[in-house]
């Protein structure tokens, strides 16, 4: 679990720096990164499917998201694009490509197809927290306005 | 009302510049017209230009801006985030706006060497995330390093991204290739995922999400467009090397 931890937070830093993320904000939106990682692999542990432990780690570092840019007062994008690059089904598709180059092409697509569908379920997650926020934040968009200035 | 739709159509340049979504950039672009004063004002945005008209005292202003290039920056998008709710609780000038705006444009990054080294040390956890041992996330840190050098290198010469990410992505397979013909890793699969991951399209992904959520299907669809070429992209580069390889050697 240590392992997941310190390399996801790594993996999410490294990218920070490549978006040009600066100060707390690299900070905060690496830790993102982590408690993204750490849920998918909970989940799993827990003999959760694969596509349910992505769209509930989606979940997980969305909503983290989404409250920290409203008390940061910065775009929500700033973190969750960098939470969401470890989660992202690269070993899916490098799987998919491997068996279509050797000739498997059944194989190959269903490889392609799970792929998509784990692809989706991260979107999904993060569509029905930003859902929820922009819902949440219209109804009580001031008290939570004058919650975040009296912080 | 010139400098107005001058100093709106820069701030929406440099978002869309810096990998912002369309919504933010006309939302925004908006805010700042009528935080200057203006009456009406209406724009378009697409990933490719912004379409800027406002209307004051019964008298319409036009003009169109073109993006060519497009890169990511999240920290100039949070810094005009934030000038363009400043302009009314502050009551900046339209000169004070584009003085501003200009500081955002001019912010230096990262350091070259600063983004080569944290890019390899993306791999390295990568590596380590994909359950890889030390001696892979090694090598995918060695990997890593010279795929970002090879992006940026090709990014400062203006090739295309869908070439780009191509040789990127072919370069990486094959200095995994040549590691794992040497006995370097353990693991070469891990090796190969966890150095292409710093390919993977993570901006583009979040933003055609977002932008279809926000109900610009347009924008939205640009980007999965956007998303999908460069994975396909990838595994272009990474499949022609490795059948290559295969059909010289005989296997991996």
């Amino acid at each position: 679990m240590w392992v997941v931890a310190v390399s996801s937070f790594l993996a999410t830093l490294g990218f920070g720096i490549l978006f040009n993320i600066k100060g707390l904000k690299l900070f905060l939106a690496s830790i993102g990164g982590m408690i993204g990682a750490l849920v998918y692999t909970i989940c799993l542990n827990l003999q959760f499917h694969e596509g349910t432990s992505l769209f509930l780690a989606s979940v997980a570092f969305s909503l983290y998201s989404e409250i920290l840019a409203r008390l940061c007062h910065t775009p929500v994008t700033t973190f969750i694009i960098c939470a969401l690059i470890p989660l992202v089904p690269g070993n899916g598709m490098y799987q998919t490509m491997r068996l279509a180059i050797e000739g498997n092409a059944e194989n190959a697509l269903q490889m392609g197809l799970d792929t998509l569908t784990y692809a989706g379920a991260l979107a999904l997650g993060i569509i029905f927290m930003s859902t929820i926020m922009r819902y949440l934040t219209k109804r009580y968009g001031r008290k939570i306005k004058s919650f975040s200035s009296s912080m | 009302m010139d400098e107005i739709l001058n100093v709106a159509l820069f701030a929406g340049k440099i978002l869309l510049e810096s990998g912002a979504e369309a919504y933010r950039a006309e939302e925004t672009v908006i805010k700042i017209c009528e935080a200057l004063g203006v009456e009406e004002a209406q724009s378009y945005v697409t990933m490719t230009g912004i379409m800027l008209s406002i209307t004051h005292q019964s008298k319409s202003y036009t003009r169109i801006s073109r993006i060519s290039n497009r890169g990511v920056d999240l920290s100039k998008i949070d810094a005009i985030n934030a000038l363009s709710r400043n302009i009314t609780k502050e009551h900046l000038s339209i000169q004070d706006v584009h003085d501003q705006l200009c500081k955002i444009d001019q912010e230096p990054r990262y350091s070259y060497g600063m983004t080569l080294f944290f890019s390899a040390l993306s791999a390295f956890g990568f590596a380590l995330f994909f359950h890889g041992t030390l001696q892979d996330a090694i090598c995918a840190f060695v990997i890593g390093l010279i795929i970002k050098f090879v992006t940026i290198g090709m990014e400062r010469n203006d090739i295309n991204a869908f070439f780009n990410h191509a040789i990127s992505a072919g370069a990486a397979a094959l200095l995994a290739l040549i590691l794992h013909a040497f006995h370097r890793m353990d693991s070469f699969d891990t090796v190969i995922i966890s150095s292409i991951m710093l390919l993977v399209p993570g901006l583009a992904i979040t933003n055609a999400i977002r932008d279809t959520v926000a109900g610009d299907y347009l924008a939205g669809l640009a980007r999965g467009a956007e998303a999908f070429l460069t994975a396909i992209a990838i595994a272009v580069g990474i499949g022609a090397v490795l059948s290559i390889w295969i059909q010289m050697n005989g296997g991996i």
